[in-house]
């Protein structure tokens, strides 16, 4: 493992820590402005779905980037299963262990 | 709080898996204490991205505690700083729904009793995780690597609420594909959801929220 990983992590700290403290410190006694409580109720609805598509469809290696989206690429149909089961309301943890589970058979197929 | 704990513990597993030591999953848990943000980061200092990349894209998925320190400030007015200083380091997601859902404004000692469950909990199972995971020989053959995107996509899939949710996630998805196609590293994931996020927060309507 890399030799910066305690920096990574006090940097993390420092990074997040800003984004609780401020504003309960401040004790804001007004409501954010609508736009922008919207804007923060979107950022993790955008950064989830553009971290997660990325580490399902493209495979990075010496020779550069390039999609991996096949039918027989099983994280795609884990992907899928995830969504539909989560979209259902079904618990977070139950859905991401049925989700490990059918990229794990499918693979013993595979 | 057992689904805290065994959220902790999948953590804790999965990082020793990907290569942290023990001390260094512990330390991220006590010290950043965001769940979300420390699954991402974990594959992100595995695969070699660059210090501040990790950073930046904490913050990005951080940002939603703003919107949760600003809705618990007017409980908490009557506290000493000092106090609420260590209150806003246990700012998460489980709280302070707990909270709210209870009554509005939110009662502050609903909110530190939860908040000390679950910090409890996380940490907790963190600790057993770590020592688990490094039981797993070959993470790959039972799809633990695709545990990663599973949980960031159950996340996501939890929290759409319109169609309008639903259309920003796959936007920012897709451009993500694209943008990862082309840019090294992990700027996809900052890039995709800034731009994304913030146009959808100019085009749509702010009663949306």
């Amino acid at each position: 493992m890399r030799d910066d990983v305690w920096l990574v992590i006090l940097g993390m700290a420092v990074v997040t820590y800003l984004t609780r403290a401020p504003l309960l410190l401040a004790l804001a006694r007004r409501a954010l402005p609508p736009r922008l409580r919207l804007w923060l109720r979107l950022i993790p609805l955008a950064v989830l779905p553009a971290l997660a598509l990325p580490m399902i469809l493209v495979a990075r290696d010496a020779g550069g980037a390039r999609l991996t989206a096949s039918l027989g690429h099983p994280p795609l149909w884990g992907a899928v299963v995830v969504v539909a089961l989560a979209a259902w309301r079904v618990n977070l943890l139950i859905t991401v262990a049925v989700g490990v589970a059918v990229v794990a058979f499918l693979r013993a197929l595979g | 709080m057992p689904s805290v704990f065994v959220y902790g513990t999948v953590f804790g597993g999965l990082a020793v898996q990907a290569g942290l030591r023990p001390l260094e999953v512990l330390g991220m848990s006590v010290l950043v204490f965001a769940g979300a943000s420390q699954f991402v980061a974990v594959p992100m200092l595995a695969g070699g991205a660059p210090a501040l990349a990790i950073v930046v894209t904490t913050y990005v998925i951080n940002m939603r505690h703003y919107l949760m320190a600003a809705t618990l400030a007017p409980s908490f007015r009557s506290f000493p700083r000092g106090w609420l200083a260590v209150v806003a380091h246990v700012i998460n997601d489980e709280s302070f729904a707990v909270a709210v859902a209870r009554q509005n404004p939110p009662d502050p000692w609903v909110f530190i009793g939860s908040a000390i469950a679950v910090s409890g909990s996380f940490l907790a199972g963190a600790a057993v995780g770590t020592s688990l995971g490094g039981l797993v020989a070959d993470p790959e053959r039972w799809g633990l690597d695709f545990a990663f995107p599973a949980v960031f996509l159950a996340l996501v899939a939890l929290q759409l609420r319109t169609r309008t949710d639903a259309l920003v996630a796959l936007v920012a998805a897709v451009l993500a594909v694209v943008i990862a196609l082309v840019l090294p590293s992990t700027w996809h994931v900052v890039i995709a959801g800034f731009a994304v996020s913030l146009t959808a927060a100019f085009v749509l309507k702010p009663e949306a929220a």
